[in-house]
């Protein structure tokens, strides 16, 4: 069933893709334009992508719904990091990355938070300091 | 001849204090990465890549720190199949199957030091290949024309992961969206902004390395979370590090064999070190398996599978340095590295930038002698360092991650997008689609269209150019007949489970 849904998904992208295409204006003294490679990749999506719905080959093992509330929270976590990576700067933004992912993924929760208080720094002073690629201390929000 | 006084060059190339100072960092990081269970090669090489972007190193230093990363992630492997009985990255299957019982029967010491000499005999002889053949099939591709390297490009999306087994469906429409990804952005040729929904960041197309870290490193955080997280085993107590001479000796063979077979198999598309080592063991259990000790613990079962996936990942180089169509998940990788650096592989890049190549290849030869001391004499330091637990590991590998992502522009609208690509990277993993045919299709995506409109304004528009050259007819008809036996390997691949399930249920 899974199987199915995914060449739906793709065959209605595929079809979005392939109409869009049509809407380039061909230029002069360029024989295929824009339009033709993107029909070219769009029509087999098409056909590909409906013959996975008609015949659908293997089986797919969702995790059980406590596992795919963990992922949801790490995935979660690091998007927050790529929201609070300039609002707070690098080492508070990777601090909370450290340890909830830490926690995440099952380790005791004061030795998360400890690793993420010591390496946070850490990396910020090894990326900032001895190799000198520029990662802000404090966000825009302290400054 | 010509090919010595061309190495010798490249050694003075990889000789400067920089480059010897990377090789042996990537050899180092290489090797534990390998060795840490859940971090491979392709997800190592991936997390590097911005990094070194970032430092601003050139492609021959970049070149020469990602491929001692990969080929210390072949050697580092076995560690932890041997110690652990869980592969360290995915070649490293095979080396369980024998390695495993050596350790637990008091050989351990033996089995890590027949698998490091393995993993040397079999990288060897593929850079020995490497600087032999990739040359010749420079020269030979140097013919193609645009039609003809269209075709190239369909018959490397046909065959890459095509000989796996895997419906073959799916690998082709994974090379397809990787095609239409690469369609997002400006024309190069008319200058039409496609499928860019009015983004400014879109404009200039898809960063692939944005999205193949996604793909590979954070979609592996998600995968990593499906699974229990039991208390690792134990590793087996190793008294003492010095092994029998005798016993590395009598593997010569099983060594040999090995590497030849995973050279094949790296060379050829679509195979990589995985199968070149599952290759090599089956080859060596065929011919030398007379007692029934394969699987109990047979030295020769530890060397062959060893030196084959190093081999194999030696010679899938040579299609990506020769022909810029790479023969493996990392090889992509690394191609991806090459272009966003500007530097084009294919037959020209041996003319003009032979510092590269030979560097790289003199480079690799150095690697394996560095390799081998870091595994034998030194292998204490990575066995203590492979118990990192994994909840403490991959929170910091993802700071990294993300460090590397936004120091290639500062941006983070590139952190989002790497983040978009790990869920889909993760999804299409569920589904057992390849993601290696998608980087290839982001990848070459431009190029394949460039190179068929400039065919097509050369025959102003007729099609019949595509199919007008013996080089391009030759190709169609690999790429056809490629499809034919991986249609035929699924197909049969469904019956043999079927029956499996019949046996075991």
């Amino acid at each position: 069933m899974s199987v199915r849904i995914l060449g739906v998904a793709i065959f209605v992208i595929a079809a979005l893709y392939t109409r869009q295409a049509g809407t380039y204006a061909v230029s002069f003294g360029d024989v295929l334009g824009p339009t033709v490679f993107p029909v070219i990749v769009g029509i087999p999506m098409m056909i590909l992508s409906a013959s996975l719905v008609v015949f659908p080959t293997g089986q797919v093992d969702w995790p059980a719904p406590q596992r795919m509330w963990r992922q949801a929270a790490a995935l979660a976590v690091l998007v927050g990091f790529t929201m609070t990576l300039e609002p707070l700067g690098f080492p508070l933004a990777a601090f909370a990355l450290i340890a909830l992912i830490g926690i995440i993924l099952g380790g005791a929760p004061w030795r998360a938070v400890l690793l993420g208080a010591i390496m946070a720094p850490a990396l910020w002073a090894l990326f900032d300091q001895v190799l000198g690629l520029p990662l802000d201390f404090l966000g825009e929000l302290f400054v | 001849m010509e090919i010595l006084s061309l190495l010798g060059q490249g050694f003075v190339v990889a000789s400067t204090p920089l480059n010897i100072t990377l090789l042996l960092m990537g050899c180092f990081i290489g090797t534990l990465l390998g060795a840490l269970p859940g971090l491979g090669p392709v997800n190592g090489v991936a997390v590097l890549i911005p990094l070194t972007f970032t430092f601003g190193f050139d492609a021959t230093s970049s070149m020469i720190l990602l491929c001692a990363v990969y080929f210390g992630c072949m050697y580092g492997g076995r560690i932890s199949s041997i110690l652990l009985n869980i592969p360290g990255d995915e070649p490293a299957i095979m080396t369980t199957l024998d390695g495993y019982p050596m350790a637990v029967q008091g050989q351990a010491a033996n089995a890590l030091a027949i698998s490091g000499v393995a993993s040397f005999v079999g990288a060897t002889i593929a850079v020995i290949g490497l600087s032999l053949f990739a040359p010749l099939l420079a020269r030979a591709a140097i013919h193609f024309g645009p039609a003809d390297y269209f075709a190239l490009y369909i018959l490397a999306f046909a065959t890459i992961g095509g000989i796996a087994g895997v419906d073959p469906r799916k690998t082709l429409l994974s090379a397809l969206i990787g095609l239409l990804l690469a369609t997002v952005g400006l024309d190069p040729i008319s200058g039409v902004p496609r499928y860019t929904f009015d983004s400014f960041h879109l404009y200039d197309g898809i960063e692939p390395i944005v999205a193949l870290v996604g793909l590979f490193a954070i979609s592996e955080i998600l995968m990593l979370l499906e699974k229990t997280f039991k208390d690792r085993p134990k590793a087996i107590p190793v008294g003492s590090w010095l092994p029998q001479w005798g016993a590395i000796w009598r593997t010569r063979w099983a060594m040999l064999r090995g590497s030849g077979v995973g050279f094949v198999a790296g060379v050829l598309p679509g195979a990589g070190a995985s199968l070149g080592s599952f290759m090599a063991y089956v080859a060596e259990k065929q011919t030398s398996n007379k007692k029934g000790t394969f699987g109990k613990g047979d030295p020769r079962g530890v060397a062959a599978p060893e030196s084959g996936n190093n081999a194999a990942s030696g010679g899938a180089l040579i299609p990506m340095l020769s022909l810029g169509v790479p023969g493996s998940g990392t090889t992509a990788v690394l191609l991806a590295m090459l272009i966003s650096l500007n530097v084009q592989p294919g037959p020209l890049l041996f003319e003009r930038q032979p510092d590269l190549v030979w560097g790289l290849v003199a480079s690799l030869y150095m690697a394996n002698v560095a390799l081998l001391i870091l595994n034998l004499p030194m292998i204490g330091i990575f066995t203590r360092l492979m118990m990192t637990p994994t909840w403490a590991l991959m929170p910091i590998v993802a700071a990294v991650t993300f460090v590397g992502v936004y120091g290639i522009s500062n941006s983070v609208f590139d952190l989002e997008m790497m983040v978009f690509f790990g869920v889909v990277g993760y999804f299409l993993r569920k589904f057992d689609v390849s993601l290696v045919p998608l980087v290839l299709g982001l990848l070459l995506g431009g190029d394949m269209e460039r190179n068929l409109r400039r065919a097509m304004s050369i025959s102003d528009g007729d099609w019949w150019i595509l199919v007008a050259s013996p080089i391009s007819i030759g190709l169609y008809i690999l790429t056809a007949f490629f499809l034919a036996l991986s249609v035929w390997l699924a197909v049969r691949d469904n019956r043999q489970t079927e029956a499996e399930r019949l046996t075991e249920g």
